[in-house]
């Protein structure tokens, strides 16, 4: 502030000698914030407010008198005379160096951003220039932090474009590597299977000489043992498969009737080993759009789950419904049932139903979870009503074929 | 005449296993254990039927079926598809390259007995 100090008393010794008119418009220029010099057509300063030292740092005694240039930045005094000279051929108002980056320098050679206004002033004195100066430091500092928050944050979405595109790339690459993987776990773990499979059902053909009853027992066991391991790879593969997106349905139209025979053909020796009556109640005799083999799956695993649960002299019974464009199909049993609180968790990996599995154990544990899942991928659903020791009733859609009559 | 069968496999108990199911049927065998020795046996006598394994080392299955189907005297014999993989449409795949049957592994005596005897024609 000592720059301001020899007129920081409001002017008193200016003021005499002023007419009123005179004090009144010097008043409004000591009031505007911007700085305002008029120089002569030397360059030399004759006029300006108190902004103007406040701005560039000299006291109004060394600023008065003093070349303008002097405010000029060092590097751009020489133009600047060519251009103060062609602004006086050419006097009129408008900005100083539009469309240009201007700067002014300090009385200590610091420079600052500033925007100039330049206004021609006839006076008896001859041509003199107003310059009406606006520190924008503050402006461009805004706008260099907008600048520099918009660059960073320019930046950190082409960083996180470039890690989603490297995960994207990575998932990939895990997906194809882990369906390798499938592909080749299924292949090494049945080899070996193959071998023990067929060497004991060799051996239980007694062509290589008779068996005797503990022999036949043992073996059996092997053989029951290790088609479960096989039942347990296959499925582990289906559910791994899905899990990775990699099971593709393939769609096809085909009468839903003669599919539901053919699994309960496939099935009846189970029902009849524990003289369970499995009975067809299926009146559709119309085309599912879905696919055939997963349709297969789908409705083995229901049946034989019913079978398994179901004690022996029990009832299972096959329907279907069509409605809305599905084909609702339910299997019933008058099995040991599933308790309220477990209807939801059954449908998980290796869930077996506490103690209502007891003796029966030779489920992978798997086949729901499956089930469920080769039923989402048609997009219909799975769900059951059951109370424990009343029995259960699995009911699952599938699509229906578009042209396929909706009424029985 | 007792028919012959060349039986392909880089396994050794699964050749035994093979041979032993199909010995006792009255089929004379001939083994090899890759693509290579395949097409060596091949080249000196003409079995009625090859069990091929696809995962064999050297040359694999589809490789030894390509070299039979280009040799005008092998290219109506019977090939037929033995694999683990038992990946969904593996049986498609290997129809679709000229294999003339697909056993899965694990594939048991009875299984085994009935297909040889439905691909040589002998089934009733």
């Amino acid at each position: 502030m000592a720059a301001n100090a020899p007129h920081s008393g409001p002017g008193q010794k200016v003021e005499q000698g002023l007419s009123s008119i005179e004090s009144r418009f010097r008043k409004l220029l000591e009031a505007a914030p911007d700085a305002i010099l008029e120089v002569d057509n030397e360059g030399r300063i004759v006029l300006i407010n108190e902004s103007a030292d406040r701005m560039f740092g000299y006291t109004r005694e060394e600023l008065l008198g003093l070349n303008v240039d002097q405010l000029v930045p060092a590097a751009m005094r020489k133009g600047h005379n060519r251009y103060r000279e062609s602004y006086t051929d050419h006097p009129k108002t408008r900005p100083m160096g539009s469309g240009l980056e201007l700067n002014a320098q300090r009385k200590d050679g610091s420079l600052f951003p500033v925007e100039i206004s330049l206004s021609p002033n006839w006076t008896q004195e001859g041509l003199r220039v107003i310059a009406i100066v606006r520190d924008i430091s503050e402006r461009k500092q805004a706008e260099n932090r907008i600048r520099a928050i918009q660059e960073q944050h320019t930046a950190e979405l082409a960083a996180k474009n470039a890690q989603l595109e490297a995960r994207n790339r990575e998932v990939e690459k895990a997906n194809r590597l882990k369906s390798e993987f499938l592909a080749s776990m299924s292949h090494e773990l049945r080899t070996p299977l193959h071998t023990v499979i067929g060497f004991s059902e060799l051996l239980a053909e007694e062509s290589e000489g008779a068996l005797n009853e503990k022999q036949k027992r043992f073996l059996s066991h092997i053989l029951q043992d290790s088609r479960h391991l096989l039942e347990l790879i296959n499925e582990i593969l289906d559910l791994s498969k899905i899990e990775a997106g990699r099971l593709e349905l393939q769609r096809e139209e085909f009468d839903f009737a003669a599919c539901a025979e053919e699994v309960l053909a496939a099935i009846r020796n189970q029902s009849e080993a524990k003289n369970i009556r499995l009975e067809n109640k299926n009146n559709f005799h119309g085309l599912l759009h879905a696919d055939r083999v997963r349709t297969k799956e789908i409705l083995y695993n229901l049946l034989s789950n019913a079978i398994k649960f179901t004690p022996e002299g029990g009832f299972v019974c096959l329907e279907a419904i069509p409605q809305n464009g599905y084909l609702e199909i339910s299997v019933s049993d008058t099995g040991i049932g599933i308790p309220a609180e477990e209807h939801d968790a059954i449908f998980e990996k290796f869930y077996q139903v506490g103690d209502t599995t007891r003796g029966v154990r030779e489920g992978t544990g798997l086949g729901l979870a499956i089930t469920r899942k080769l039923v989402e991928l048609h997009g219909g659903r799975i769900w059951l009503q059951s109370q424990k020791g009343q029995g259960t009733r699995f009911s699952v859609t599938l699509p229906l074929a578009k042209n396929t009559a909706q009424p029985n | 005449m007792m028919k012959r069968i060349l039986i392909v496999e880089d396994n050794a108990t699964s050749r035994e296993l093979l041979r032993t199911v199909l010995e006792k049927q009255g089929y004379t065998i001939l083994e090899a254990r890759d693509g290579e020795e395949a097409l060596q046996q091949l080249k000196q006598s003409t079995p009625d039927l090859v069990l091929l394994d696809i995962q064999i080392p050297i040359r694999d299955g589809y490789d030894v079926l390509k070299a039979i189907r280009g040799d005008e005297r092998l290219s109506n014999l019977p090939v037929v598809a033995l694999t683990a993989s038992a990946m969904r449409g593996d049986r498609e795949k290997a129809l679709a390259a000229g294999f003339t049957g697909y056993i899965a592994k694990p594939v048991g005596p009875t299984q085994l007995r009935d297909e040889v005897r439905r691909l040589l024609g002998e089934s009733n």
